[in-house]
């Protein structure tokens, strides 16, 4: 109970104002297309410099949550994931959008990250022991297996045939492997010098879904009917917190699957929500409702998303191993104050440890205030003409991907693979499992070469992959995954023969 | 109104032009970026952070340091954007991971080489270290080796990479003991590379000496020797290679300074070259890079070009067998 | 109609499929394409598949284009392309964007073009919506683009 003791240094004037300056600017750069938590988290540090470590901390502690939750709020009214872990949001919260309740989806989305942000970071306070061996856990086969996890989603993933979304998996793979190979240092499908970089996750994010958006207001044309974005009809806050309430289901798989994932390292954050929002969806008896704007779904989602913040600190702390690319920033800010992270660093530095922890409980609740408020303005913001969207998606898209690393090779990538998903998706090829494929790749290849390296050392490739309990457990849920899937997808077309 | 305008674009076209007649004795004249080839959080990446955090004072550069990240195949994708596409007109820097882009460039593949660039000046030297599990049997070099020669090729340890230091102490390594072993590169770099030796799915590690130092401190790992000629100063305890029989000599140290692509304007390296010393070994700088555990080592522009020709030279050898 | 606007994308795909796999089979060193070998055999599989379905029974797939969706989006797409390959270098980042921003926003605006009003408007959005991002992307997030506002 010692983080009780440090509760009032995160009400100083200079941590609280950290606190609100945090939250308020991640909501806002976590919902503009582009602006990653990586990013957000890493322009932040130079300000943190002349800070004092804690309060330095609570400033970027406070991006980190808020702009997890803000990429929600463009997932949802725009179909624009605001990073990876929005990508689930899309599918449920924007098809929710689509029939008016946008401002509903929005409350259960932010009150679902409350939750699940909240119960991470309680995990964080009172199993952070327990957690860190099991962050150690997850070696080069277990990881891999993961992965493989990821890939049995691909196929049932928003798309309504199963061999287009694999396929549309297999082109993401694909993409993935464009570029240097990372560990020989090969050349791989570099056809035209603006891939020698590879193809950098975020710009491509930013493409498959924000232009396909911007040339479907295109394709409407001069048009005077609906010419709105999307309709918002009122939604009391009271009945979004009574329906999250009910959904205990997607808030509990959501919440565990999330702090789960998140937990391991150089996998987690990314494919948390989806694998949430995959085994939410077999669990439910409304499987069907899943992608036409169920509340569940966002639940599971949302709440997978924010439930990671907290576990994915764990490894972070209490090893000194960065287990995501934001947690790498964060690592570099605790460092450059002289604060080394390893198992005694609540022992060491509690002053700077607790209130950092705290305000992440207190970060969680602030967010979700202030995104409430923004649910509410939501909206101003659908009445806003097609046209202007269009156009206002367009530019953000293009300013989105040249930040990320200043480059124009990016934003050509990102037009391109775009336009092309555009085309594709009008012919029922879907963009989130092509992501997803995109994300999955150097997860599944990396941990498989650096597994086999070792395992050809040791006992040989196969005993590594297909022994060890985790291993084992890890097979038999894709295992029953797939077979799950097929046994149903055989069931309904069983049925659809009989009507 | 029409006046007006014109007045202006005449205005607007003199200030441009005056601009350029001077040639580079304003330089800079505007924010300047570094491309760093490894991700934010990365060491690299948080000691620039840390050397340039100066460079807006007057008696540094005058103007910020931004901080752009490449990251990608051990740092070639940054290293080939810097040599091919980056304007060279001062306003883009590059830091450099020696051996890592000389080794790369003798390895083949990559297009840039050591004349591809023009150094700066140099600021960290992070020697590569040996590293076992905090509860390894293994507690020295000599029990490691032992080991290796009673199960040639079975010994597993992880590094950053291949052609970067620690795939190159880990080669001299195994050639000054005679012993074949098992180098893991590690995906995610260095700090994959420890987390691997953390969590027991190598036997093994090299890693920086910066990030080990660290690791030790939390308790984590234990350091069985250090890839240089003398011990160093964050750990006085801790023996060189050749103290424990291997002969292994300094060519992995991690170097890591600033350059810039062939082609910058020789005005502007000069003046880098005499600012950018100066800059790193300013005080703030120095207490952050220490309290990081990052040790410092501040080379002149002449000192780099005589290093990075001797390294190349070192790396030939070496990497003629492979 | 139908079959044949179907067979494109699903044509397309199957041959970029193929080049992959002929690609991944043919590099070397094989280590590095031993992942990319994996994939692109499912890739070709999953494909092929897919391609001769379609052939088969095309006209019963859904989806696809009318003649006046092409017609509506070919200027704002050809407008997208010109803006991001050529217009952002050539007139500056802002400069470029607020073109862009500014002729998207012509042409797609249903408004009476003949009205004054409606002009003006326009050019408020954009200015407004160029001030933020430069707020936004230069100042806080200090951004640089490859050349400046104006030059």
């Amino acid at each position: 109970m010692e983080f009780l003791y440090y509760f009032d240094d995160v009400f100083t004037l200079w941590a609280f104002g950290m606190l609100l300056l945090g939250t308020i600017f991640g909501l806002i750069l976590g919902a503009t297309p582009g602006l990653s938590p990586t990013m957000a988290v890493a322009l932040a540090i130079p300000f943190t410099f002349k800070m004092e470590p804690a309060h330095g901390l609570i400033l970027l502690g406070a991006l980190y949550t808020s702009t997890v939750a803000g990429g929600a709020v463009s997932a949802i009214l725009l179909k624009i994931p605001g990073a990876p872990a929005n990508i689930a949001t899309t599918l449920d919260g924007h098809a929710m959008a689509r029939n008016g309740d946008g401002k509903r989806a929005l409350q259960l989305s932010f009150l679902a990250s409350l939750f699940g942000g909240v119960a991470g970071v309680l995990l964080l306070i009172f199993a952070t022991p327990i957690l860190a061996k099991w962050a150690l856990v997850f070696g080069p086969s277990e990881s891999f297996w993961i992965a493989i996890l990821g890939v049995t989603v691909i196929g049932t993933l928003g798309s309504n045939s199963v061999i287009k979304g694999l396929l549309a998996g297999c082109i993401g793979l694909w993409i993935s492997t464009i570029g240097f190979d990372d560990i020989l240092g090969t050349q791989r499908f570099i056809f035209h010098s603006s891939l020698a970089g590879g193809i950098n996750i975020i710009p491509a994010l930013i493409g498959l879904f924000a232009i396909p958006q911007v040339i479907s207001m295109f394709a409407k044309g001069r048009t005077r009917d609906d010419l709105e974005v999307l309709s918002i009809k009122p939604h009391p806050l009271r009945k979004a917190i009574t329906e999250v309430g009910r959904r205990t289901r997607a808030l509990g798989i959501g919440t565990s699957v999330g702090a789960i994932i998140g937990l391991i390292p150089g996998v987690g954050g990314q494919i948390a929500g989806l694998v949430a929002y995959d085994q939410t969806r077999n669990f439910s008896p409304d499987r069907e409702k899943f992608g036409t704007g169920h509340s569940e779904g966002i639940i599971a989602a949302e709440s997978a998303n924010n439930s990671m913040v907290g576990p994915s600190l764990v490894p972070l702390l209490t090893l000194s191993i960065p287990g995501s690319p934001t947690a790498a920033v964060l690592l570099g800010g605790l460092i450059i104050h002289g604060i080394f992270p390893g198992p005694n660093i609540f022992r060491d530095y509690p002053e700077v440890v607790w209130p950092f922890i705290n305000s992440m409980l207190i970060g969680q609740i602030l967010m979700c205030v202030f995104g409430l408020m923004i649910a509410g303005l939501a909206a101003n913001v659908a009445r806003v003409p097609r046209a202007v969207m269009a156009a206002v998606v367009l530019a953000l898209a293009v300013f989105g991907s040249y930040s990320v690393q200043l480059s124009m090779d990016d934003v050509f990538v990102m037009l391109i693979l775009g336009a092309g998903m555009y085309f594709l998706a009008r012919y029922g090829y879907s963009a989130a499992p092509l992501v997803l494929g995109l994300i999955l790749g150097p997860i599944a290849e990396g941990n498989f070469v650096e597994g086999a390296m070792i395992a050809a050392a040791q006992n040989g490739v196969l005993p590594y992959f297909f022994t060890g309990t985790l291993n084992l457990v890890l097979i038999a849920i894709v295992l029953g995954s797939i077979v799950y899937s097929v046994w149903l997808e055989l069931k309904n077309r069983n049925q659809g023969r009989a009507l | 109104m029409k006046k007006l305008l014109a007045g202006a674009a005449i205005a607007l076209a003199a200030l441009a032009s005056s601009a350029q007649a001077d040639g580079h004795a304003t330089y800079p004249e505007r924010p300047i970026m570094l491309m760093v080839s490894y991700g934010a959080g990365g060491a690299t990446d948080f000691q620039a952070r840390i050397v340039t955090m100066t460079a807006g004072n007057d008696d540094a550069l005058g103007m910020p340091v931004a901080i752009i990240n490449k990251p990608g195949a051990g740092g070639r994708v940054g290293w080939n954007w810097l040599a091919t596409a980056a304007d060279a007109d001062g306003y883009t820097l590059g830091a450099y991971n020696i051996p890592h882009f000389i080794a790369q460039s003798i390895q083949g593949g990559v297009e840039y080489s050591a004349d591809s660039f023009e150094p700066i000046a140099n600021w960290g030297a992070d020697p590569a270290v040996f590293v076992v599990a905090a509860d390894s049997e293994f507690n020295s070099m000599a029990d490691v080796i032992d080991w290796a020669k009673a199960n040639p090729g079975k010994l597993t340890f992880s590094g950053a990479g291949l052609f970067v230091g620690h795939h190159i102490a880990a080669l001299q390594i195994e050639k000054a003991a005679g012993v074949k072993m098992a180098y893991i590169p590690n995906k995610s770099g260095g700090s994959g590379a420890m987390k691997a030796v953390i969590a027991g799915e190598v036997m093994a590690g090299v890693n920086n000496l910066s990030d080990a130092f660290r690791a030790r401190e939390a308790g984590t790992i234990k350091i069985l020797g250090v890839a240089d000629l003398e011990r160093n100063s964050f750990m006085e305890d801790v023996p060189t290679m050749r103290e424990q029989g291997l002969d292994v000599d300094n060519a992995s140290v991690n170097f890591r300074g600033v350059m810039v692509p062939k082609g910058t304007p020789q005005a502007i390296i000069d003046k880098l070259a005499e600012t950018v010393p100066a800059m790193f070994a300013n005080r703030r700088v120095a207490g952050k890079m220490k309290a990081g555990g990052s040790p410092m080592h501040i080379m002149t522009r002449d000192e780099v070009l005589e290093m990075w020709a001797a390294r190349e030279v070192t790396l030939k050898d070496l990497l003629a067998g492979l | 109609m139908h079959r044949f606007q179907h067979a494109i994308p699903a044509g397309l795909i199957a041959f970029v499929g193929l080049w992959v796999c002929f690609v991944s089979y043919t590099q070397t060193p094989a280590a590095a394409f031993a992942f990319p070998r994996l994939i692109s055999t499912v890739f070709v599989v999953l494909a092929l598949w897919t391609f001769f379905k379609v052939l088969r029974d095309g006209a019963a797939q859904d989806g696809g284009f009318n003649r006046q969706e092409i017609v509506n989006i070919a200027p704002g797409l050809a407008l997208a392309v010109v803006y991001v390959f050529w217009g952002a270098n050539f007139f500056g980042f802002y400069t470029g964007t607020a073109l862009a921003f500014f002729i998207l926003l012509t042409w797609y605006d249903p408004a009476d073009h003949r009205q004054l009003r409606s002009w003006v408007m326009r050019a408020i959005i954009t200015a407004g919506f160029i001030a933020v991002m430069y707020c936004l992307f230069a100042l806080i997030l200090n951004v640089y683009t490859p050349r400046e506002i104006w030059s």
